[in-house]
This record gives C-alpha cells, sequence and structure tokens, in this order.
C-alpha cells in the first residue's frame, strides 16, 4: 500500500499532539515567580509580565516550527513568484475589507477625524478602486490600522499576562478578546457566512495571514539573526508596540508617543545608567 | 501695593511658562542634538556602503564612529540591571566589550543592506530631563512606509550621546534588558551563561558580516 495523506489519522495526530501540549502546561504549570522579599527579581519578573511563561513558550516553539516549515517558505515563495503589483491589489482589497471594523473602533475612541478619514478610504476605493482593489485614496488620506483591543487599552483596560496564541502568535487576554469579536462581527464575514459562503472566511484569513507574515519577512529574520532568545525579544516588542499605540492615542493623556508606559522616564534612565 | 505683587506674580508666572515652553534647554542645545543625528545617519550609511573600502575595515570604522556616539558604558549597566550589581569587575568588563560587539554587528548590517536611498528626515526635538533631549525622525526608504525613530540623547563626560533608539514605539534598551533577563533566568540566574550565549552569536554574526552575507 502506497503511503497517502489520511485526513482522519492526521487529524487523530493533532489532536493527540494538542493533548500532549495540554498535558505539559499542566506538568510544567506556572513561571516560578523569585521570592517576595527579592524585591529586584521581584521586579524584573513584572516587567516581563508572563507568568504563564512555560506554556507560551511551548506555543511558540510549535508556531515556530510550522512558520519554518509551511507558513514562512509559502511567505517567500509569495514574495519572490507573484508579481508585486498582484500582491498589491491583495493588499489593497484586504486593507479595504477591514475599513468597516476600524472605522467602528475610530468612532469607539471618540476620534472623529480618523474616522472620517477611514469612511472617506473607504468609500473613494470601493467606488474609484474597482471595489478597493487599488488604493486610490492613500494620496489624499493616509491608511491607518485600528482594532478592537486598541479601543479597549484606550478605555483603560489593562492587557493581562502575555499570552501566545496558537498561529497567531503574540497577544494578552485583552487583544486576543478584541481579535475574537472581531473576527465574529466582521460584515463582510458575516455576509459571506449568512450567504452559505462561509469558506470565503477562511480564504480571507489565510490570505491576510500571508499577507502579514510577508510584510514581516525582513523583520523577523532581523531578530532571528541578531537575537540570542527571540522568544523574550517578540514578547517585548508586542508589548512595547501594543503600549505606544494606545499612549499615541489623541484621546490618550500620555505626553509622547514612546516614551510612556513601562518606558523609563528620566530620572530613573539616569540612576540606572550611571 | 497689590499691583506690585500682582505684577511680580505675573512676571514669575511668564518666567516659568516660557522656561518650560522654549524647546533649548539650558544643558543641551537642541539644534546642536539635531545636526548630530543628522550628520551621524548620513555618516554610518557612507562608512557602510562608501566605495573602495574593504569590508574588514568598513567594520572597524563603523565601529569608532559608533562608540564615540553612543554611550556604552551607560546603555551597559541599564540593559544588565539588577544583574550588574551582582556581576564582578570581570564580568562587567567582558559584557561591555561582548555587548559592543553585538550592536556594532547589528547596526553595520542594518546600515550596509540600507545603501544611499536611506535618509533620515530629523523633525524635531524635545527636552528630556536636565541632561537630555528626544530628537523626533522619520526613516525613509524607497518603496517603503517611513519609520518614525525617535533618538534619546543625553549629555555624558562632556559630549552628547545616543542613549537609546525608539523605534515605532519601541525601546532598544527596554528591550535588550527584556531579552538578556530572560536569557539568564533561563541558566538558572547565571550570568556567565549569558556571556556565553553572547560570544557564540557575536562570533557567528562576524563570520556573516565577513562573509558579505546579509542574513
Amino acid at each position: 500500500m502506497t503511503t497517502r495523506f489520511h485526513p482522519s489519522s492526521f487529524f487523530r495526530s493533532c489532536t493527540t499532539a494538542f493533548c500532549t501540549l495540554v498535558m505539559s502546561v499542566v506538568v510544567a504549570g506556572c513561571a516560578d515567580a523569585p521570592p517576595a522579599t527579592d524585591t529586584e527579581a521581584v521586579a524584573e519578573y513584572n516587567r516581563a509580565n508572563d507568568p504563564l511563561e512555560p506554556w507560551n513558550r511551548g506555543v511558540y516553539d510549535v508556531n515556530a516550527a510550522i512558520d519554518k516549515a509551511v507558513i514562512k517558505p509559502a511567505a517567500e515563495r509569495y514574495r519572490d513568484y507573484v508579481p508585486e503589483f498582484v500582491r498589491d491589489r491583495f493588499r489593497d482589497f484586504l486593507n479595504n475589507l477591514r475599513s468597516p471594523v476600524i472605522f467602528v473602533n475610530d468612532v469607539l475612541q471618540g476620534d472623529p477625524k480618523k474616522a472620517v478619514d477611514t469612511l472617506t478610504r473607504f468609500t473613494f476605493n470601493t467606488g474609484f478602486g474597482a471595489g478597493g482593489l487599488f488604493d486610490v485614496a492613500s494620496g489624499l488620506v493616509p491608511r491607518h490600522e485600528n482594532d478592537l483591543g486598541e479601543t479597549l487599552g484606550v478605555w483603560g483596560v489593562g492587557e493581562g499576562p502575555y499570552l501566545v496564541l496558537p498561529l497567531l502568535g503574540p497577544s494578552n487576554p485583552r487583544d486576543a478578546f478584541g481579535v475574537g469579536v472581531e473576527a465574529y462581527a466582521d460584515p463582510f464575514d458575516r455576509y459571506a457566512s449568512n450567504m452559505g459562503y462561509g469558506y470565503v472566511t477562511y480564504i480571507r484569513g489565510a490570505m491576510s495571514g500571508l499577507q502579514r507574515r510577508t510584510e514581516n519577512l525582513d523583520t523577523l529574520d532581523e531578530i532571528e539573526r541578531t537575537s540570542i532568545d527571540p522568544y523574550s525579544t517578540i514578547r517585548s516588542l508586542y508589548r512595547q508596540y501594543r503600549q505606544s499605540l494606545i499612549d499615541g492615542k489623541p484621546t490618550s493623556d500620555k505626553p509622547h508617543p514612546g516614551l510612556s508606559g513601562s518606558y523609563p522616564d528620566n530620572a530613573e534612565l539616569s540612576q540606572e545608567t550611571n | 501695593m497689590l499691583t506690585r505683587r500682582l505684577i511680580l506674580v505675573v512676571a514669575i508666572a511668564f518666567g516659568l511658562v516660557a522656561s518650560s515652553v522654549l524647546p533649548a534647554h539650558a544643558d543641551v542645545d537642541g539644534q546642536q542634538a539635531k545636526d548630530m543625528v543628522s550628520k551621524l545617519a548620513k555618516q554610518a550609511v557612507e562608512v557602510m556602503t562608501g566605495k573602495g573600502v574593504p569590508d574588514s575595515e568598513r567594520v572597524e570604522r563603523f565601529r569608532s564612529l559608533f562608540i564615540s556616539s553612543v554611550d556604552l558604558p551607560g546603555i551597559s549597566r541599564f540593559v544588565l540591571a539588577r544583574h550588574w550589581k551582582i556581576a564582578s569587575p570581570d564580568q562587567q568588563q567582558d559584557f561591555v566589550k561582548l555587548f559592543e560587539d553585538m550592536l556594532v554587528y547589528t547596526w553595520a548590517n542594518r546600515f550596509k543592506d540600507a545603501s544611499d536611498k536611506i535618509a533620515v528626515q530629523v523633525n524635531g526635538v524635545k527636552p528630556d530631563g536636565d541632561q537630555g533631549v528626544v530628537v523626533d525622525s522619520v526613516i525613509v526608504r524607497d518603496g517603503q512606509e517611513p519609520v518614525p525613530v525617535l533618538w534619546r540623547l543625553r549629555q555624558t563626560d562632556g559630549a552628547l550621546r545616543i542613549q537609546d533608539l525608539l523605534i515605532e514605539g519601541t525601546s532598544m534598551i527596554v528591550t535588550y534588558r527584556e531579552e538578556y533577563a530572560s536569557v539568564i533566568n533561563q541558566n538558572g540566574g547565571n550570568i556567565n551563561s549569558l556571556l556565553d550565549v553572547l560570544r557564540k552569536k557575536t562570533v557567528s554574526m562576524a563570520q556573516q558580516q565577513s562573509a558579505g552575507k546579509t542574513n
């Protein structure tokens, strides 16, 4: 008998892998917090904000293996073999589909200027950009991202402990909740599902993932080249970046984008560097 | 009597407001800081992409430029944080040397890839405490989204030196601090294990550099 791909056995082995993962988390448990008497060690532990580190590192390793075997090679081929013009059309189209979600978040954050920007871009690109294939509005109104995790952050919801999600990567309970709600509430996905084209949702998700990975090829290669522990580098970058997005909002009271949140102020910096 | 006091109050208030609004600080000249950033970025690209220089010398030229403009001792202490205080003088010295290599190979390569299509646009400068300023800039490259970069500079040993770079809201020194603390803690709090890993990594980065590979 020739070896063929058997879906049932494939899923069975996936289930086994998942159960092993869950059990390893149960066994590994949480990261050991340092004794409360060692205040500097406690401060370091709190700065990392990663009480679930053993579990997170497990998910990270699985993600990294999948990335190396499938996702990264796919992204490289997409970049190398698909003409830039075609990639740009996919990018613009997928970006345009996100507009309603971005618009709602602009509104929820009390930012009418950004909301009008998003609405203008969506109208223009859908109407004059061949249904969003061409981002004709970018010369007039620059694009911005927004999501529910940011909105919750602007409203004062804390990030919670760092979380690495299967396939999706770095996150936290607040941002993961945002991703979940957006996936459920997205008007295009809802429409497709209601019309019986639920698979369209998956194609869109896969394309967005491919798009995102392709954009990050150089960044992640650079982390691989220069970091001695990519896991903690990515954790730190993700948390700082998300915080800076929230601090940078006009409705936030933080003074200078990028110089707030957990960033040491000048006094602390002088003290620690002298 | 009342009027005179009022004038005094107004004068003081105005004085306070004026001193907090004026961007140039007594200790650090804002224009000088801006010029330093533009000049430095230009020099770094020149050193790494200029023609007629062997690759090994490029990196050494970059290193001297780097050492003179970055507050390496200060950054090293910040990055090791609590482990700096526990480390022996030898370990501290080893770390500073290895960290210098790490930063030089990291950045030399970035400027090498950049070619002369890269431009650093300096937008503004803000005071940052007594001895420091933050220079606001954007890195512009062909066909790519501009990247906002903040340069945190501070007066150390009579010269203005780079203390940190904030790229898209992420601080270089905070990221290193977390990465290295994590490596030390993964190895039972042993600083030597961090030094070993750094030694291996910098050696392989140096080899890649001289082999002319970009990745």
